[in-house]
């Protein structure tokens, strides 16, 4: 139609057409809204509070192997729920409200559409959920124990807890092209949260498929996290279990983007 | 219109089913460059559906749509870059504002400049008169104020193709009568494609009209045929007189295929139905008033367009020009 001869006009043909832009607005919604401080006041004022009653409400603080176990404790397992929450929103929400069916009769593939909702999520989730409180309980500890735990290890033990909320973050995902009602696609990553801990204790052989010991002590054995941090030499077992829930985790990517592309709106 | 002009819209034996339920069946429709094509059917004869499948979001049982020559399932984000989409129930992010709305929506087609979006967006917003609840969160918009915003949104990327779905639902009188206006003036540089349970606004600007009943096409053809109805040219004559010897006189005519007569008060009323409407508007009233009779009316026979949606979807007539 004539009228558009000043624009420069998107001509992407391939999977990714739409994707900038529902990215931009998927990140926006994250860090342009009240989202990103009520996200970070929540976790990253938990673990604060935690570890900061566990350091100052005695004479000495906590141990500094106990301080870290709480602080992923707080940092890697209960945030998990709110990446359920997030995420059941940003599917099975979208197809219940209509605004999936709206944008998609924009020039967007579904490929687009899911991979933003992975990518603004998994930002909007590691600034927000991980590196802030990380962030908060490790000055804290650092600050109790007059020693620093910002290290390489450091790094890499928020990129472990990361890949461990991944895990609910694609499963969720990945429910909510299946279903379209909330329950389900809540319920089920919610059962395996709190549940995964009686499912190790009936069958051991599912630490290597459930990110449980990624970052919670598992029998006598401590968490991946644990070992990045304080320097101790990584288990074959946790490289193990972090390939599997790595692999796992694209696997529920893929197919959810298999069964998003059948969708019908 | 021109015969020539291509067709923006084909369908071919299109079907839809939902598990057991026929949705659509065998739809073959065409729409022709330009033209206002108006899409009428009751609740459920699958409008809705039609549009969807147009547009990609759910695929057919069977046949095909070729929206600007490209498939709808194969094309269909191709296709998508040319069309203005209005959904039935439009339904927007709730934490954007009217402004975030249409930006977001114009940068699936532009990518700059940021200037020229901008302006764009102003423009939507004044056609539509929402400048003054820009900036406000969509949470807070009333139904009449959403749908103002999803008849601008559809607009912003200048499409080639205007799919609205009934786009006066929830709009107040005076918001219909602009939506119409919008329309109109946008004719000329697009096709548009709409369902409404609106027949008076159909009536008013529609060029072409099909009628959907039950998943099937029962009624199509250019309004103006549609309105002359499915029972051909009939003319209506009010008159006086010896009216006995005027109807042996009619009735020997050779493009008159039938006369209905009836008496009110001391007038007689035909109904003639004729082969030939160009004759009979030259010869018909010339015969009538030179011999002993008082004509007091003569129009040729005009439906409404609701007499036509009445007749095919509780007659169940095929009606198709």
């Amino acid at each position: 139609m004539s009228g558009n001869e000043v624009f420069e006009l998107e001509s992407g043909t391939g999977w990714s057409r739409g994707l900038s832009n529902m990215l931009s607005s998927g990140l926006a919604r994250w860090f342009k809204t009240k989202t990103w401080w009520i996200q970070s006041l929540i976790w990253g004022g938990m673990v604060a509070i935690i570890v900061s009653t566990l350091v100052f409400s005695h004479r000495e603080p906590a141990p500094l192997l106990d301080l870290l176990m709480v602080s992923f404790i707080f940092t890697g397992l209960f945030p998990a729920v709110g990446v359920i929450i997030i995420m059941q929103d940003a599917i099975v929400g979208e197809k219940r409200e209509g605004t999936a069916s709206w944008v998609l009769s924009k020039p967007l593939t579904r490929q687009a559409f899911v991979l933003s909702k992975v990518i603004a999520n998994s930002v909007g989730i590691l600034v927000n959920m991980i590196i802030v409180p990380c962030c908060l309980a490790f000055i804290i500890i650092s600050i109790a124990h007059k020693t620093t735990l910002f290290s390489l290890g450091f790094f890499g033990a928020m990129g472990v807890i990361f890949i461990s909320h991944f895990f609910f973050l694609s499963l969720t995902l990945m429910l909510g092209t299946f279903f379209n009602n909330r329950g389900p696609v809540i319920g089920i990553p919610l059962a395996i949260l709190f549940l995964q801990q009686y499912m190790l204790g009936f069958l051991p052989n599912l630490r290597y498929v459930l990110p449980w010991n990624l970052v919670v002590p598992l029998g006598n054995t401590n968490p991946l996290v644990l070992s990045l941090i304080i320097g101790t030499p990584v288990q074959s077992d946790h490289l193990i279990l972090l390939l599997v829930i790595t692999l796992e985790s694209i696997l529920f990517l893929l197919i959810g983007l298999w069964r998003f592309n059948q969708e019908e709106f | 219109m021109s015969q020539t002009q291509p067709y923006v819209i084909e369908t071919h034996n299109l079907s839809k089913a939902y598990k057991n339920i026929r949705a659509l069946n065998a739809l073959d429709l065409k729409v022709r460059q330009n033209s206002i094509f108006g899409f009428l059917g009751p609740n459920g004869a699958g409008k809705t559906t039609t549009i969807k499948l147009m547009l990609g979001l759910t695929r057919p049982t069977a046949g095909t749509a070729t929206i600007f020559g490209m498939d709808s399932v194969t094309h269909s984000v191709d296709i998508r870059s040319r069309i203005g989409y209005l959904p039935q129930e439009p339904h927007f992010y709730e934490y954007m504002t009217a402004r975030q709305t249409l930006r977001f929506t114009a940068e699936f087609f532009f990518k700059g400049p940021k200037q020229a979006i901008t302006e764009r967006v102003d423009e939507m917003l004044e056609l539509v008169d929402l400048q003054e609840k820009a900036d406000r969160p969509i949470k807070t918009f009333s139904g009449g104020e959403r749908q103002r915003l999803g008849i601008a949104q559809a607009q912003v990327n200048y499409p080639d193709l205007l799919i609205l779905d009934e786009p006066a639902a929830s709009l107040d009188p005076l918001g219909r009568r602009d939506v119409l206006e919008v329309m109109s003036k946008l004719r000329k540089y697009a096709t548009i494609f709409y369902s409404t349970h609106i027949l008076d606004d159909v009536q008013r600007v529609s060029d072409t009209v099909v009628i959907l009943n039950k998943g099937g096409l029962v009624a199509e053809g250019p309004i103006e045929e549609l309105l002359a109805g499915s029972e051909g040219v009939i003319y209506i004559i009010h008159l006086r007189g010896e009216v006995d010897a005027a109807l042996e006189k009619v009735k020997t005519l050779a493009w008159v295929s039938g006369i209905k007569t009836s008496l009110h008060g001391e007038e007689s009323i035909w109904q003639v139905s004729v082969t030939d409407p160009q004759a009979a508007e030259t010869q018909l009233l010339k015969l009538l008033v030179n011999g002993p009779v008082v004509v007091s009316e003569f129009r040729r026979k005009q439906y409404e367009l609701e007499d036509v949606f009445m007749q095919v979807i509780e007659g169940g007539q095929d009606v198709r020009k």
